[in-house]
């Protein structure tokens, strides 16, 4: 036992030791982030959200803006697949392996999060044997279509991620397991096709519909479903920008080309399009806003934008929108490096401040006139298991990225670039 | 859905002195917790909050006035009291939450699994999440209610307009030989507690009833909070057709009665 223990702390130091001094500057943060992640998930687990700053006033926090941003920008995963598997967009095969295994990360943080932020993790089931669906085949809870929809689609990823990890050479090198991967792989449009439609509803549901819904919210009501839809848009748009980020940053920290640029330029001219097609459903809703549904509730929709989190956020959503709309959409700025850098970190973080809107700006209106807007900063315990849930994703990331298949691309040109070396010694 | 009861319920806030004893009386009727911070007030668990709303803060007296507004869950119904629908029983993902023929909003605690979403979605802040584990020092646990269940920690709890007192007294008169059990009324706790009879509780599908008496005759005295769609039926009856049309309302079933504008007033916001 004492053997292992050895073995497996000698294989963490050399795996540390391998990378640069940057790279271990942000793993040993990552390691401490880690670590609190473990100290107070056990503290939260056990002895409850008490430790958390979210209150009855303000029940929804920070790890519920984690949950849709992970799950928005994780959507990326489905737009890929869609537009590879089904458009035939070959050029983003390069970049699918990695797409899939980000949306999976993503995904199982969004369960994990979820489970830290219920008050009764352990009866997480009751969404299973008890769900709300109502007297007709649509849930009746949007909370219950998420339950439903993010499991199922996770059983896809975890499917579609399968044969990724059989293309390890231990693994590849066992016929049986070959083959699996191999067919695997041939059936994938089907598995694209059923999480683009299991996608589609839980991406609408758990960004748009489970707020549009709320009636006696003047800050989320929407007739009709129309931030349903909206954030389906916004998810495609900062999902594929996401990815994108991703694999780039993958590349410089490998200091190698794990993905050709034509594949960047392919997934940014998505990325581009989609985020004008998210700029114009955000203003409408924004004008829907304002003009019809607020004024519902005898209240302007102004008077919901004030506080801490108010007017700038929307006007920072909406910046940053034209910032990625400008880099990413006219082909030379997005195949100057620079630009299409600053415009997919744009993206990313203008999905981000949407779900910052709706979560944090949301939760703190007033309901009542004489009250004022409520001031949430999360604790010390929501901080650490937020960002240490962040920080096991990126190094789950790190490790899938050198030990298993993920970027094809970038192993044929490493095969090559040995073969010249080897060449030239 | 054929509604047996429509239990409601009106709060005379000129009658109101603000003493507590109906927040008191809650709480000891649906064992409450006590933490050893009270004093942090968003994390309290009470189903009855006294709100204190105040004409003008920075006025001195004789200006300034004060009105304390005794607040629980006001068991909304939506736009169709036949079918009703709550904000807050839909978006329950385990059906811990649901609105009975009796039009009172229940909650099964050990159902609940703490998502909070009923919270969220309720305009009146009327749900209370446990945020700690409840705690009963003492001889405290010797009083607790045997007809109300004690709640875990990390689930949402909220007024249910004390409806196991019905089942109790529904009980009761089977045994004396009742058979209509729908016809036995009841008295919640914080209207039994309150010592000027500010709180009105009655069926307001029954026009005989002490509620809908008091509501017919003090129409003008009558509002529900933040519930301005009610001032507009008055005003614009087609907009308010085509507003109910637009969207659902809370349209809760507790009614609040004063006969001071600037308390009206209070409800709409700026």
């Amino acid at each position: 036992m004492g053997e292992l223990i050895k073995r497996a702390i000698d294989t963490i130091k050399a795996e540390f030791n391998s990378y640069s001094t940057g790279v271990k500057i942000a793993l040993g943060v990552m390691f401490f982030l880690t670590a609190g992640f473990v100290i107070f998930g056990i503290q939260i687990l056990f002895w409850g959200l008490g430790y958390t700053d979210m209150s009855n006033l303000y029940p929804f926090g920070q790890w519920i803006i984690g949950d849709l941003g992970l799950v928005s920008l994780g959507g990326g995963a489905f737009t890929t697949g869609f537009a590879l598997y089904i458009f035939r967009n070959d050029k983003l095969e390069p970049i699918i392996n990695s797409t899939v295994l980000i949306g999976f990360l993503c995904y199982l943080f969004t369960f994990i999060f979820l489970v830290f932020d219920i008050g009764q993790p352990l009866r997480a089931w009751f969404g299973y044997t008890y769900p709300n669906w109502g007297e007709h085949l649509m849930p009746t809870s949007m909370l219950t279509e998420v339950i439903w929809c993010l499991t199922l689609y996770f059983m896809i990823l975890c499917v579609e991620i399968v044969p990724v990890a059989l293309k390890h050479k231990v693994l590849d090198a066992i016929p049986a397991l070959h083959y699996v991967g191999h067919y695997l792989h041939r059936i994938m449009w089907i598995l694209a096709a059923a999480g683009t439609f299991l996608s589609f509803f839980h991406q609408g549901s758990l960004g748009g519909g489970m707020w549009d819904i709320m009636y006696g919210k003047a800050v989320w009501f929407r007739a009709h479903h129309i931030y349903f839809f909206v954030v389906i848009i916004g998810a495609t748009a900062g999902g594929t920008a996401f990815m994108t980020l991703c694999a780039y940053l993958a590349g410089k920290v490998m200091k190698k080309e794990v993905v050709p640029a034509e594949t960047f330029h392919s997934i940014a001219k998505i990325s581009g399009i989609l985020f004008v097609a998210f700029f114009i459903a955000r203003l409408v809703d924004v004008v829907l806003m304002a003009t019809r549904w607020v004024p519902l509730f005898d209240r302007s929709y102004i008077s919901l934008q004030g506080g801490l989190y108010g007017l700038w956020l929307l006007v920072l959503e909406f910046l940053l929108l034209a910032v990625v709309i400008v880099m990413l959409l006219p082909k030379k700025n997005r195949e100057q490096e620079k630009r299409f850098l600053i415009g997919i970190i744009a993206g990313v973080a203008a999905i981000t401040t949407d779900k910052l809107i709706t979560v944090l700006n949301g939760s703190s209106v007033p309901n009542f006139p004489w009250r004022d807007y409520i001031w949430y900063w999360p604790t010390i315990q929501e901080w650490f298991i937020m960002l240490g849930g962040l920080s096991v994703m990126a190094m789950i990331y790190m490790w899938c990225a050198k030990y298993l298949p993920l970027f094809p691309h970038a192993e044929k040109h490493a095969h090559h670039e040995g073969k010249s070396q080897a060449v030239a010694e | 859905m054929k509604m047996k009861r429509r239990w409601g319920m009106a709060i005379d806030l000129d009658l109101c002195t603000g003493c507590g004893d109906c927040a008191l009386a809650c709480a000891q009727e649906n064992n409450m917790p006590v933490f050893e911070d009270d004093s942090d007030l968003p994390k309290r668990v009470q189903f009855l909050d006294l709100m204190k709303v105040s004409n003008d803060r920075d006025a001195a007296y004789p200006d300034v006035e004060v009105c304390y507004i005794p607040k629980m869950c006001q068991q909304c119904e939506g736009n169709d009291p036949k079918n009703p629908k709550p904000p807050c029983v839909s978006v329950c993902p385990v059906v811990a939450t649901d609105v009975g023929d009796d039009g009172i909003v229940s909650q099964i605690w050990s159902r609940c699994i703490g998502c909070r979403y009923c919270q969220a979605s309720c305009p009146y802040e009327a749900r209370a999440f446990n945020w700690w584990k409840p705690r009963y020092e003492g001889d405290f646990k010797k009083s607790l209610n045997p007809d109300v269940s004690v709640a875990s920690r990390g689930t949402v709890v909220k007024c249910q307009f004390c409806s196991h007192i019905w089942k109790r007294e529904r009980d009761r008169a089977v045994a004396g030989g009742e058979l209509d059990i729908n016809a036995v009324t009841y008295t919640p706790a914080c209207v039994a507690a309150c010592p000027t009879r500010a709180m009105v509780f009655g069926d307001l599908d029954d026009p005989g009833s002490e509620l809908s008496r008091l509501l017919s005759r003090e129409k003008k005295r009558t509002f529900r909070l933040i519930h301005t769609i009610d001032e507009m039926k008055e005003k614009d009856e087609k907009k308010w057709k085509a507003m109910m049309q637009a969207k659902n309302y809370p349209n809760p079933k507790v009614y609040y009665l004063t006969s001071k504008a600037w308390i009206k007033e209070m409800m709409k916001f700026k």
